[in-house]
């Protein structure tokens, strides 16, 4: 799980897999690596490596057609987090408001 | 991307009583969750929230700093064994004090576990939280 994380957070520290992400996850359809080529100024070696990072964090998956490769965007695993982050930011503005009461109440008779 | 959560809010109370309210177990628990809870370095200390007819969450970890006024513990949900630290900071101002506060490690929450989770945190937790906040109106209105 640990290891997942850390992936994760390789794929996204990167500017250039925030943007190749983005553009994926924006298209309606898959896009293929020449295609994804096309729109940076990289290489295609280098947007290949992109790609695994991304693939290996679980943020974009391939589908093989023919000779090229399309690669599709899951923003899943980012969603999950999110959900995380907004239930404690729940949790702890309620826990915070609690603290205020009882400070209130407590302390100041 | 984030991963953590910060919160910042003022208190006009000293700097000493704020400190008291997040670090002593019986103080913790009047406000918070219902604590077993040691201000001290090692300290394995254990928040059980009220019981209700699903059970509750329990929370554990270990203090890590306790140091006037910075307080620092792992939490550990129930038995996801996923491990995120939560840090209390006090700072004193004039109006009272700043407390500024920092859940951080929360992406580590992920996949299956992220979801099973969150379920049973949004039957059982709110519940107790609900719970609490019940507890903490009598025992005001009682007062």
């Amino acid at each position: 799980m640990q290891d997942k994380i850390t992936k994760l957070f390789k794929a996204i520290a990167d500017p250039t897999r925030r943007e190749i992400f983005h553009a994926l996850l924006i298209t309606s359809s898959a896009l293929s690596i020449t295609e994804i080529t096309n729109q940076f100024e990289i290489s295609r070696q280098g947007i290949t490596k992109h790609i695994k990072t991304l693939e290996d964090a679980g943020l974009v998956y391939i589908e093989s057609k023919g000779r090229e490769r399309f690669c599709n965007a899951s923003a899943k695993p980012l969603k999950e987090i999110n959900k995380w982050l907004k239930f404690y930011e729940q949790f702890w503005n309620n826990s915070l408001n609690n603290l205020e009461d009882y400070l209130n109440t407590s302390k100041d008779s | 991307m984030k991963d953590s959560i910060t919160k910042e809010k003022l208190f006009n109370h000293p700097i000493e009583t704020v400190w008291n309210a997040i670090s002593k177990g019986e103080e913790i628990s009047a406000w918070f969750i219902k604590a077993d809870f040691k201000p001290i370095v090692g300290y394995q200390y254990t928040f059980i929230s009220k019981p209700n007819e699903k059970g509750c969450t329990t929370i554990s970890g270990e203090v890590k700093k306790s140091d006037p006024y910075t307080l620092i513990y792992t939490w550990i949900v129930a038995d996801t064994k996923v491990e995120t630290i939560v840090k209390w900071e006090l700072e004193s101002i004039e109006e009272g004090t700043k407390l500024h506060l920092e859940h951080s490690g929360i992406s580590k929450y992920e996949g299956e576990t992220a979801i099973a989770m969150f379920e049973s945190f949004n039957d059982g937790w709110e519940g107790c939280i609900s719970l609490l906040t019940d507890y903490l109106k009598e025992e005001i209105d009682a007062g």
